[in-house]
């Protein structure tokens, strides 16, 4: 079922979504464009390479409340805290959708799954929006993410010549451009003819997890480390890094818990109650985040945790990103090793 | 990159050779390339094939004063290269007790200001290849051609408003002196959100913090936060929490610019690292602005011996209070 | 604090906090007392050594869980019982002052006093001006954690 609707009919096709869900979107906000639920007169700007955050946030929310306490005497009384919304998440770039994909193998596929965030995924309706300005920074094809398809979206949607040509690829899919109904039209535009150039830095990450497994104490970490502000911009920025910490709101009578991001390039992060700290310096926190993405995940799951979305190249004040932590460790296309 | 870049580059690169390989320093802190002409990096070189990697361009934006703290841990003398803000963030370290004087070389780098790329391929479209300036013009060059266009227009928000972009302490000054500059606007935001009533200037904050995500960079990029142990981590008692609530948010900004009043040298490091553009620098400058007004001129970083106007009184002070 | 203290329909009544310096304005505050003076009990006396003492997320808490005021009292300029704190105190809470009306805060919601021991009539009158002004101003939202309500 392929269809197109006129950029014009857009927002009364995103003011139905709304009605029924609470729809993200990427939106301006300020200087930059950032994925936010969608109200009336917000600037949604389909055509940005990429959400300044990544839209993880629509599944893992910064902060999130998942239990309500209240406790007098001896007696406890516990609240767990739902969240049934329906949700649609419109104009998720292949990259990021994969990513989700990744958080999916964390939360959901394990035993037991994590209900909040699992809910929240069953209960979205994914449409991905193709690629059509990627930045300097995009290197999605290192990780064999297809800019122009999204394999994982119930639609797939493309910014073609002004129109916005929708196809849906599940029943969640199929249930949104039924609703949309009467603003789309038959679309006969041939998608596969585009064609979207990304960087690739030369790296080519083949073998490159195997070859790390036995490299906890390289060199190579001596030195890469040096210049981390031992900020968490690149955590934060993250399509694939999820990592949370758990903190109570309240006192003794009453309160909430909630759990919300946390980053391990953060001295804090692995403090214990006794004062020890396994990864005291900065060296053992960089190396754990890119072990973490280019070793650990792919020993847990069959993959790279990096889709090449570009964000921590953008944004780390000191260029210490992904890119620069392959090519230290010798993942370039120029044999080297 | 243009040739005068090229020229300098070579003199840095021999003063920094010559004291490296004869043992006065054992680290320079300088900067690298990053993967694109208009990216850097810093650069810790201890040999000569390190020091072939070093750059000095219009992109040397990250102030690397601020490595001393950890390097001096490891290093007995260390060289590093300033511009004028990293030369009074180094004076900012000074007077904290934070780095010894006499285990540090500086090489002073007089900066005609860094260059904001997002400006420039503004300017002239992703088709930008790459600039060669002169006289204070850029040249940008794309594949359709070449554009000349006034450097002043493109240099990054945090060196707009430099009034001191030559070294203020230094141990060799590697090139010629700009002089003092003049910077008109500097409080013209600060003003214009004074004027605001309560209402707009809290919906003004409180719409630019809510993109806050807490990942401290501001923090981690300045030079005047270098407690070893700062408030947000502080555990007893708990001043920081964790949430993403407003009022978090707030409580956070708050006290990072007020723990700068009277220290905050306006580099601008905090806006530069922060990945969603929160103007800091205007929570930095309203101090500024507000305590030279009331306690007279102070540049902070200019002069380490001289003392911060919140570690000093006089009897006669003014304040801010309905009753005075 | 109560939550009926801070409702419009049951009759507002605003929640200061006041931070007294122990050697002056605290003593003038129980020289009030002793004196049978009496002060608004909207006020909340939380004593501590000196108003150089004071650090300013002392003020921002007290905002995040309930204050509709802040009121800092020291010792008048020159009669510190540490010699220069208030000193410190005046130059930085002004500063301080400054940034919270540039965060948004009206300039009544935080104000700094000099008060003695032995104006217990001052500081009854203060206590009474703020309440009276924070009354016409309303409650104060700005900073208020929304968790906060839920929890007490």
């Amino acid at each position: 079922m392929k269809k197109m609707i006129t950029t014009d009919n857009l927002t009364e096709l995103w003011a139905r979504l709304a009605e029924e869900s609470t729809l993200y979107l990427p939106v301006q906000d300020g200087p930059m464009v950032l994925f936010q639920p969608w109200q009336e007169g917000v600037q949604v700007d389909l055509e940005a390479f990429n959400s300044a955050v990544s839209p993880k946030d629509i599944f893992l929310p910064r902060e999130e409340t998942y239990l309500n306490y209240r406790c007098s005497g001896q007696a406890l009384e516990l609240d767990a805290v739902e969240d049934d919304r329906a949700i649609t998440a419109f104009g998720i770039h292949p990259c990021d959708l994969k990513a989700i994909e990744m958080l999916d193998r964390v939360f959901i596929e394990q035993d037991p799954p994590d209900n909040l965030y699992q809910k929240r995924r069953e209960n979205t309706t994914v449409v991905a929006l193709s690629c059509t300005n990627p930045d300097p920074f995009c290197f999605c094809g290192v990780f064999d993410v297809n800019p122009l398809d999204a394999p994982g979206a119930d639609v797939m949607a493309h910014l073609v010549d002004g129109s916005l040509h929708l196809e849906a690829r599940t029943e969640k899919g199929k249930a949104l451009l039924e609703k949309a109904g009467d603003l789309l039209e038959d679309s006969t535009v041939d998608i596969a003819k585009r064609e979207v150039k990304t960087a690739d830095f030369g790296l080519n990450v083949k073998g490159l997890p195997e070859d790390l497994k036995s490299r906890f104490e390289d060199p190579v970490w001596d030195e890469l480390y040096k210049s981390c502000l031992s900020c968490g911009v690149c955590t934060y920025v993250c399509p694939t890094c999820y990592c949370f910490d758990v903190e109570d709101y309240g006192h003794e009578a009453k309160g909430e818990r909630f759990r919300c991001w946390d980053s391990c390039m953060f001295g804090h992060f692995t403090q214990m109650a006794g004062g020890h700290n396994p990864r005291p310096s900065r060296k053992e926190r960089v190396r754990q985040r890119f072990m973490h993405k280019l070793q650990y995940y792919h020993e847990a799951y069959g993959e790279i945790a990096c889709v090449g979305c570009g964000r921590c190249l953008r944004s780390c004040p000191v260029n210490l990103d992904i890119v620069q932590a392959i090519k230290a460790l010798g993942g370039e296309k120029v044999e080297q090793r | 990159m243009a040739e005068r870049n090229l020229e300098q580059l070579e003199k840095i690169r021999e003063v920094v050779s010559q004291d490296l390989l004869s043992g006065r320093i054992e680290l320079l802190l300088g900067w690298e390339k990053g993967h694109y002409w208009w990216q850097s990096r810093p650069l810790f070189a201890r040999s000569k094939d390190d020091l072939a990697k070093l750059t000095w361009d219009s992109f040397c934006a990250v102030n690397l004063s601020r490595y001393l703290l950890e390097e001096l841990k490891d290093h007995q003398k260390v060289g590093v290269l300033v511009k004028g803000c990293d030369s009074r963030a180094f004076n900012r370290l000074l007077q904290d007790n934070m780095v010894e004087r006499d285990r540090v070389v500086l090489y002073g780098l007089p900066c005609p200001g860094i260059l904001d790329y997002k400006l420039l391929a503004a300017e002239a479209g992703p088709e930008l290849k790459g600039i060669a300036e002169e006289n204070g013009k850029i040249v940008l060059k794309t594949a359709s051609g070449e554009v000349e266009v006034k450097r002043d227009q493109f240099l990054m928000a945090k060196c707009r408003e430099c009034l001191y972009p030559d070294p203020v302490v230094y141990d060799q000054m590697l090139l010629e002196p700009q002089g003092k500059k003049e910077a008109p606007e500097r409080f013209k935001a600060v003003d214009e959100l004074e004027t605001l009533t309560p209402e707009e200037r809290f919906a003004y904050w409180e719409k630019e913090l809510s993109r806050c995500l807490r990942c401290y960079a501001c923090r981690q990029a300045c030079p005047y936060c270098s407690c070893r142990e700062c408030f947000v981590e502080q555990e007893n008692p708990r001043w920081q929490g964790r949430a993403y609530q407003p009022s978090e948010n707030f409580l956070f900004h708050l006290v990072r610019a007020y723990h700068g009043a009277g220290r905050c040298i306006d580099c601008g490091e905090c806006q530069r690292a922060c990945p969603v553009d929160i103007p800091l620098q205007e929570l930095n400058r309203k101090l500024i602005k507000d305590i030279n007004e009331l306690y007279g001129d102070y540049e902070a970083g200019l002069d380490a011996e001289l003392e911060p106007p919140l570690l000093t009184y006089r009897p006669d002070d003014p304040a801010a209070f309905s009753e005075k | 604090m109560s939550t009926a203290l801070n409702d419009k329909t049951t009759g507002y009544e605003p929640l200061i906090v006041a931070f007294c310096c122990n050697w002056c304005s605290y003593a003038g505050g129980d020289l009030a007392g002793t004196s049978r003076m009496s002060y608004p009990a909207n006020v909340r006396v939380i004593r501590v050594p000196c108003c150089g003492r004071m650090n300013p997320m002392f003020v921002l808490r007290a905002f995040q869980r309930g204050a509709d005021g802040v009121l800092v009292a020291g010792c008048h300029p020159g009669d510190c019982h540490y010699s220069t704190g208030n000193y410190h105190g005046r130059r930085r809470l002004s500063a301080f002052k400054r940034l919270v009306e540039f965060a948004g805060f009206e300039p009544e919601r935080f104000e700094v006093r000099w008060i003695s021991s032995s104006e217990g009539d001052k500081f009854a009158e203060e206590m009474e001006q703020m309440t009276a002004k924070i009354k016409a101003l309303g409650p104060n939202r700005k900073m208020r954690d929304a968790r906060w309500q839920s929890v007490t």
